[in-house]
């Protein structure tokens, strides 16, 4: 009798070892490569569901402002407006309000602007350190949903939803650790490659890649990886990574994203070294710096493209992004 | 009482300990443990008697050496946890001792940026071969052949080739092995990606089918003596020089089987030569990786081992942007004020 528990409770314990890793209902596999390559995607409906559904409820509620054109606010409306002079009354209004739900929606307006000891508010001061942030992140998004189509859907682009999701600082970024950390291939670092594309050594141009240098782009390959919720085979095959001819279409994305993140990082993330307070600075005093996971943070589409954190149901990205169509861009444009 | 064990008997020899036969060599001193005991648990698995161990000097220096090379790495290992043990075990496979900078080349860099991973390896290298001295040496006092001692050289040729011929011919120790669980595994991936694909190397794929083949191969003898155990079969010097029923009956069953058979001495030479190439061959593969062979993908496509494949998508066209190969990490940080930190 005992002899049959025990193997009755063996069984079972085979049963759950050997199906532990098993998801149902089964995930459905795209085969995006030639078959034996394992190029492939796959996905859990279920998970996926769950995923676009939970961003949906976070997903704030905003006013969808006016579609046409207005007139730019009249100049004195504000003061000390530097990159959304262009935009109508309306539309900075709504503008801000969208901001202050995307990024600081419990801190509210005084998280960025200067509440008087009379209970007014001094919306032109620059004393607090996030408004000055604020102001070059909107500057990044606009050069990001202006420049970066190649990586940026051009009818979604990006607010500042993707990557704050309702936190004043956003879950994933990046400090320095040190000279040879491989994220750094996010901020000024330009060549990656370690292949040669000759058999024989001393036949072509010299290559000198290390081991460690191997290493470094295995590993920046891998929070990639990482960020976009996808394997290596997503992009590359992986016998032959180097090769463009037999990669799919979205390894020039990457590509492309790797040199937004870079001049995001450089042209306007470091532009604010001098504005961090001390408690928002890495180990070695630098600034966050971004990464692919800033934005994608696990959905190889930030969002996973649900509408509800896009400019299909709020369109105010392009006031934000770019220049209102109709009214040239006009840097001094209501300032006072 | 049954004269031999094996796993079908079960029966374990316990008696007086047999201390050997003296060696030629014997100074009366080496051995340690004399006269050995009996262990009911390694009988389980093997001969029940443990000990006399014969260390000697050879022995004593090996195991010195080897020691202070893993002292280096452990306490490297609990430096990098800042001396936290429970750290320790619970981050061991990925911590690790790291050879020096390519950029130090074959130079000696300084202590904490490599130069005691060199002192690790030269401790860890000068050990395994006094072990290798020993067991030649150990042989050859019992009047042995010295087969052991020259597969053990093989696999040493092996390590040789990662840690030391590679490195000098490739005029960096930045490219030996780092002693670490999840960093050798990383050094391996990173040789393959490296030179474009391990797998179009002709001597890796002779080092694999070696590596297989000797898997099947010991499989195969194994199997076949504990099947003719209970006929004698494990008494394969007997067997060989006067083939008795097991021995017959095993040849018979691989004959009917595959058509041939090895003999009960041939069998072993199989093995061994399959084991011991399994680590030439791959010794060679690495070793030319990089000094010969820069991109065994390209190696691949020149001769004719690469398939081609057909596109289900719209493959891009290499951009003329995509950069070049990775030069000197810049020494200053953007946004902090210059300067190598």
């Amino acid at each position: 009798m005992t002899r049959w528990n025990g193997m009755r409770a063996l069984a079972l314990v085979a049963v759950a070892v050997l199906t532990g890793g098993c998801e149902w209902p089964p995930p459905d596999t795209v085969q995006t490569g030639t078959r034996g390559l394992a190029m492939e995607w796959n996905a859990n409906r279920e998970v996926w569901n769950d995923s676009v559904q939970a961003i949906q409820a976070r997903a704030p509620q905003i006013a969808t402002p006016p579609s046409q054109a207005l007139d730019p606010a009249p100049a004195g409306t504000y003061q000390n407006v530097q990159v959304l002079g262009h935009l109508s009354e309306v539309e900075f209004t709504i503008t801000m309000n969208a901001i202050q739900q995307w990024v600081a929606p419990n801190e509210g307006c005084q998280y960025c602007h200067v509440y008087n000891d009379d209970g007014s508010i001094n919306y032109a001061s620059d004393d607090i350190y996030t408004k000055v942030v604020a102001r070059e992140m909107l500057k990044m998004v606009q050069d990001i949903n202006t420049n970066w189509t190649s990586h940026v859907n051009e009818e979604r682009g990006v607010n500042c939803w993707t990557c704050h999701q309702g936190q004043p600082v956003p879950t994933n970024f990046w400090f320095y650790t040190d000279r040879d950390q491989p994220l750094r291939h996010y901020l000024d670092r330009e060549d990656l490659r370690v292949q040669s594309d000759y058999a024989i050594a001393g036949t072509g141009p010299a290559n000198r890649s290390s081991i460690d240098q191997t290493m470094y782009v295995y590993t920046l390959m891998s929070d990639i990886s990482n960020s976009l919720g996808v394997n290596c085979t997503f992009c590359h095959n992986t016998g032959r990574f180097a090769v463009w001819e037999e990669s799919s279409p979205q390894r020039l994305t990457a590509l492309r994203g790797l040199q937004m993140i870079r001049n995001a990082n450089m042209s306007h993330m470091v532009a604010l070294q001098d504005a961090w307070p001390e408690n928002r600075v890495g180990p070695m005093g630098d600034g966050p710096k971004l990464s692919c996971s800033t934005c994608h943070q696990g959905a190889n589409m930030p969002q996973y493209s649900n509408p509800a954190s896009y400019g299909q149901a709020w369109n105010a990205f392009n006031q934000i992004g770019v220049p209102h169509p109709t009214v040239a861009a006009d840097p001094d444009a209501g300032q006072q | 009482m049954s004269e031999y064990q094996n796993l079908l008997t079960q029966v374990q020899v316990h008696g007086p300990p047999d201390p050997g036969v003296p060696g030629s060599d014997d100074q009366g001193w080496e051995r340690v443990g004399t006269p050995g005991s009996m262990s009911w648990l390694l009988g389980k698995i093997g001969d029940a008697q443990v000990g006399p161990l014969h260390l000697g000097l050879l022995g004593m220096a090996s195991i010195a050496f080897g020691l202070a090379a893993i002292e280096i790495m452990g306490l490297h290992f609990l430096a990098q946890v800042d001396w936290s043990l429970t750290e320790f075990f619970r981050q061991l496979p990925w911590l690790s001792l790291d050879p020096p900078s390519p950029a130090y080349g074959l130079m000696f860099p300084p202590m904490n940026q490599g130069g005691w991973y060199l002192v690790a390896g030269g401790f860890l290298t000068f050990s395994i071969l006094l072990w290798w001295l020993r067991m030649h040496l150990r042989a050859k006092a019992l009047g042995m052949g010295t087969h052991v001692s020259w597969a053990f050289a093989a696999a040493i040729w092996l390590f040789l080739v990662t840690g030391f011929f590679r490195p000098l011919l490739m005029g960096a120790w930045g490219e030996a092995v780092p002693f670490g669980i999840m960093s050798h595994l990383h050094w391996t991936a990173s040789l393959s990606m490296r030179h474009g694909n391990l797998f179009y190397n002709p001597f890796h794929m002779l080092s694999i089918a070696f590596l297989y083949g000797s898997a099947v191969l010991w499989a195969m003898h194994g199997a076949t003596i504990l099947a003719t155990a209970k006929m004698g079969g494990e008494r394969e010097i007997d067997q060989s020089t006067d083939p008795g029923t097991a021995a017959e009956r095993m040849m018979v069953f691989w004959r009917w089987t595959m058509g041939f058979n090895a003999n009960m001495e041939s069998i072993h030479r199989w093995a061994y030569w399959f084991s011991i190439f399994t680590v030439i061959t791959g010794g060679i593969g690495i070793l030319i990786s990089g000094p010969v062979v820069d991109n065994w993908y390209r190696w691949g496509l020149k001769h004719g081992i690469v398939p081609e494949y057909s596109h289900t998508y719209e493959a891009p066209a290499p951009p003329a942007d995509q950069g070049g190969l990775q030069g000197t990490p810049p020494v200053t940080f953007p946004g902090l004020d210059g300067g190598d930190r």
